[in-house]
C-alpha cells in the first residue's frame, strides 16, 4: 500500500485539476521531434519548469509546500515522440500495445466513425505528434508569458523541435498553433463549472491512496465497500510503479522502474458539442415527458445542469427543490458530500437514475451486483478497475445556440495507468455499448456515438409493478464529436531528466 | 482457426492435476450444483452465456480407434469451457476481480494454478493451458447471452398479451399495454454488430454483413 506520494516527482497535472485551484485558462502544444539530441535539449529545457504534484500554500499535516505558482507547465510524449528521442528498444517494446499504436488506430475500439472519424479530426492530427505541452494559468497574461518562453525554448533548439499547427479554432481559423481552452463564464463574467451543454463538470473524480486528505475526498469517490463505507483505489489505478487493485505492479511499465514509476497514461481527446443538435433534442423531447425539461436533461446526465446534484437522491422537480434546500444549508464539506456521496443500491431498477444515464455508465458503483446480495467478492468489483481521473477545460465559445458548425465542446483527458483496460473498456463497453447494463447496444445518452443510419434509442426506466410504461427517448442525435487526440505518456520528473539526459538504461 | 464468432469467444483450458486429489475437486462441484448460492457471482456476471468444469480420469482420454495406443499420463485433467461476451482480458479480469475465491476452490491442486490475485501470473496460467478453438459456430452472431434472454422474455410476454387482450376494450388495453412496458423496460436493448470483441478479428462485422446478404 501506497501511504505517502513522492509529490516532487510526480507532474501536478496527475494530481490536481488545476482549474479547481482557480486556474481558469489553459493552452495544449504539440510539438514533433525533427533531431534526437537537440529534442532531448528542448526536453531538458521544458523539464526545468515543469510543475509538480507538491501541495500549495501551508499544508495541514506539515507537508512540504511552496507557493502557488502563476503558471504551470506539464509535458508528455505520444509512443513515435519517444521513438524520436531515442529510449531504447529494450524499453520501448514493453509499453502496452494501445499506447504504441495511438489513439486514431483504435478507432474502431473507440467507436470513433462517422462525424468522428480520424478523417475528419483538426488538421493537427494528420502530423507526426510527439510531444504534447500544457499551460495552466489564472489568466491570459500568465499564460501568454509562459507560452512565448516555451516559443522561446522552440526557437532555441535549432530545428530540433517543431511545434504544430492545424488546430481550429472560434474564428474560422483551420491552423492555429495551440489549442486554448477556458472555464465558461455566466453572465456578470464569474467563472462556472459548466460545459457548453449547461451541465455541471467535473464532480468526484476519483481518490486513491497517497492522496492528501483522503477521508475528507474519499466519500463517493473511492471503491464500495461490502459495509457501505468508501476506501480510496490503489495508487496503482493511477499513477505507475505503485501497487494497483489486482495487487500487482501495473504491468504496462516498462523498464527500467525510474522511467515509468510516478508516471502515467493521459488520453487527450477534443471532443465537439453539438449544441443546436443538443437543444434541439432536449426541446422535441421533453415535450413527451412527464416531468420538466430540466428533469429530462438530468436523466441524460444522471445530475442536475444547475448544481450537479445527483438525480438519484433528487428523482424528480419536487424532490429536486427539498434537496437544493439541504444544499443551500450544508457547509463546505456537506455540499461536498452531497455531490458525491451516494449509491444505486434504493436505485436497482433505474427509476430514478436510468441505466443509460452518463453517470451511472461511467461509474455504476455497486449497481453491476443488480441486487444479488453479496454476488461479487465486493460490490464495485466490475467497476473499481474502469475509472480514470479527469481532468480538461471547455473550448471556444457558442456564438450561435443555433448552429451545430461552431468551434466549441470540451477538451478531456483521462489519465490511467492502462488505457485499454481503463478508458477504452468504459467507452467502448459502457458509453457505447451495454450488455453490463443489460441493455444490448443502447449507447449512452449524452457521449454514445449516435448514428444517423441506426437511430438509438434510451429506455427510461420506472418503477417496477406500478403499472406506468417506461419513457422511451428515440432517434438521439450524434451529441458529441470527436475532433482530435492521442495517447500520451507522462514521465515523472526523474524520467524526464533521464529521456532529457539520453540516459534511460533498461540493462 | 478462431476462438471468436459474433460476440462470443469459446474459451477451452484443460490443466493437468494429481489423480488422488481429483476428488475434492468433485465435490466442490458437486456441492455448488446442490447450493446455487454459491455459483450467484457467476450467475450476476451477465456476459457469461455457461461455463462448464469437468475432471477427466488420467484414463479417460478418448481414443479415435482401438488400434490408437493408450496414452500413460501421469496426471488427470481438469477441463474448463466457457462461451461468453466480450474480449478475453475482459472475460478473463470480470472472472478475477468478481468471484476470485470461488475460482481458487474449483482449481484448487491443479498443477501450479498461482491464485486468481495478483492477476498476471493468472494470465499467464489460462493463457498457457488455453487449447484453441478450431472451429466455433454461433446461431446468433449479434446478439450476447443477454439480448437471447430477453428476446425470448419478450416473445413470451408479447405472444401471452395477444391472447389476453384480444377482447378488452380501449382503456383496458392500454391499461394492460403499459403493464406490459413496465415488465418489459430491462429487456428492450438494441443490437447492433458493435462492438468489435477484438482489433484483430473483424468477424463481428463480416457475419453482420452476412447475415444482410
Amino acid at each position: 500500500m501506497t501511504t505517502n506520494l513522492d509529490l516532487t516527482d510526480i507532474q501536478g497535472n496527475i494530481i490536481k485539476a488545476y482549474g479547481a485551484y482557480n486556474f481558469q485558462k489553459a493552452r495544449y502544444l504539440f510539438l514533433r521531434i525533427n533531431n534526437g539530441d537537440k529534442g532531448r535539449q528542448f526536453v531538458d529545457a521544458i523539464t526545468a519548469k515543469v510543475t509538480t504534484a507538491i501541495p500549495w500554500g501551508k499544508s495541514e499535516n506539515g507537508d512540504v509546500a511552496v507557493e502557488k505558482p502563476r503558471v504551470t507547465t506539464n509535458i508528455a510524449f505520444t509512443y513515435s515522440g519517444l521513438e524520436a528521442l531515442e529510449l531504447p528498444t529494450a524499453s520501448l517494446r514493453e509499453f502496452p500495445d494501445d499506447f504504441m499504436m495511438g489513439m486514431s488506430k483504435r478507432k474502431d475500439i473507440l467507436g470513433d466513425d462517422g462525424p468522428s472519424d480520424p478523417e475528419n479530426w483538426d488538421k493537427i492530427w494528420k502530423e507526426k505528434v510527439h510531444i504534447w505541452i500544457s499551460i495552466n494559468a489564472p489568466d491570459m497574461d500568465a499564460l501568454i508569458e509562459r507560452y512565448n518562453w516555451v516559443a522561446q525554448q522552440v526557437e532555441a533548439s535549432d530545428g530540433g523541435v517543431t511545434l504544430l499547427t492545424g488546430h481550429r479554432g472560434g474564428d474560422d481559423e483551420e491552423n492555429l498553433p495551440y489549442q486554448d481552452a477556458s472555464v465558461l463564464y455566466d453572465e456578470s463574467g464569474n467563472p462556472t463549472p459548466k460545459e457548453h451543454f449547461g451541465y455541471t463538470d467535473g464532480i468526484g473524480d476519483p481518490v486513491f491512496e497517497g492522496q492528501t486528505n483522503v477521508a475528507a475526498r474519499v466519500l463517493g469517490r473511492g471503491k464500495l465497500m461490502r459495509d457501505g463505507s468508501w476506501a480510496p483505489l490503489a495508487t496503482g489505478e493511477f499513477l505507475l510503479g505503485h501497487v494497483d487493485e489486482a495487487m500487482e505492479y501495473p504491468k504496462t511499465a516498462p523498464s527500467p522502474m525510474l522511467l515509468s514509476r510516478n508516471g502515467t497514461y493521459m488520453v487527450y481527446r477534443k471532443l465537439h458539442e453539438n449544441v443546436a443538435a443538443f437543444n434541439r433534442f432536449l426541446d422535441e423531447q421533453s415535450k413527451s415527458f412527464s416531468g420538466s425539461k430540466e428533469m429530462l436533461a438530468a436523466k441524460f446526465a444522471g445530475r442536475w445542469r444547475d448544481n450537479g446534484a445527483p438525480i438519484v437522491n433528487a428523482p424528480d422537480d419536487a424532490s429536486k427543490d427539498e434537496w437544493d434546500k439541504a444544499f443551500e444549508a450544508a457547509d463546505f464539506a456537506g455540499k461536498k458530500r452531497m455531490l458525491t456521496d451516494f449509491t444505486y443500491n434504493n436505485d436497482l431498477h433505474g427509476a430514478k437514475c436510468p441505466y443509460s444515464a452518463h453517470l451511472r455508465r461511467i461509474n455504476p458503483r455497486g449497481s453491476l451486483e443488480y441486487g444479488v446480495k453479496e454476488a461479487y467478492e465486493t460490490p464495485g468489483a466490475l467497476v473499481n478497475r474502469r475509472r480514470i481521473l479527469r481532468r480538461g477545460l471547455p473550448y471556444g465559445a457558442v456564438k450561435d445556440a443555433a448552429r451545430d458548425d461552431g468551434n466549441h465542446g470540451i477538451i478531456f483527458m483521462a489519465l490511467n495507468a492502462d488505457i485499454q483496460r481503463q478508458f477504452e473498456f468504459v467507452q467502448q463497453q459502457w458509453i457505447n455499448y451495454a450488455n453490463d447494463f443489460k441493455e444490448g447496444n443502447d449507447k449512452e445518452i449524452l457521449l454514445g456515438n449516435h448514428d444517423t443510419k441506426h437511430p438509438s434509442k434510451a429506455v427510461l426506466q420506472v418503477e417496477p409493478g406500478s403499472g406506468k410504461p417506461p419513457h422511451f427517448i428515440n432517434n438521439i442525435p450524434r451529441l458529441v464529436e470527436t475532433r482530435g487526440g492521442d495517447y500520451f505518456f507522462i514521465p515523472s520528473i526523474t524520467a524526464l531528466k533521464l529521456i532529457a539526459a539520453g540516459m534511460v538504461d533498461p540493462t | 482457426m478462431s476462438n471468436i464468432a459474433g460476440k462470443a469467444y469459446a474459451m477451452n483450458v484443460i490443466t493437468p492435476i494429481r489423480w488422488y486429489t481429483t476428488w475434492t475437486n468433485k465435490l466442490f462441484f458437486k456441492a455448488a450444483l446442490l447450493i446455487p448460492e454459491t455459483l450467484k457471482g457467476l450467475l450476476t456476471l451477465s456476459l457469461i452465456h455457461y461455463a462448464r468444469w469437468v475432471i477427466i480420469p488420467r484414463d479417460g482420454f478418448p481414443r479415435l480407434d482401438p488400434s490408437q495406443p493408450k496414452e500413460e499420463l501421469h496426471y488427470a485433467y481438469m477441463l474448463f469451457f466457457s462461451n461468453f461476451n466480450g474480449s478475453w482480458d475482459q472475460y478473463v479480469d470480470s472472472f478475477t476481480f468478481a468471484i476470485p475465491s470461488g475460482l481458487d476452490l474449483f482449481w484448487k491442486w491443479n498443477i501450479r494454478y498461482p491464485k486468481s490475485v495478483p492477476l498476471t501470473p493468472f494470465h499467464d496460467y489460462i493463457r498457457h493451458n488455453q487449447i484453441d478453438t478450431a472451429h466455433y459456430y454461433n446461431a446468433y452472431p449479434m446478439a450476447a447471452s443477454n439480448d437471447v434472454k430477453s428476446a425470448q422474455k419478450v416473445k413470451k410476454a408479447l405472444i401471452d398479451f395477444n391472447a389476453k387482450s384480444s377482447d378488452k376494450s380501449a382503456d383496458d388495453f392500454l391499461k394492460d399495454y403499459h403493464m406490459l412496458l413496465n415488465n418489459l423496460q430491462h429487456d428492450f436493448g438494441d443490437m447492433k454488430p458493435t462492438p468489435i470483441v477484438s482489433l484483430s478479428s473483424y468477424e463481428v462485422k463480416k457475419r453482420y454483413e452476412q447475415t444482410k446478404a
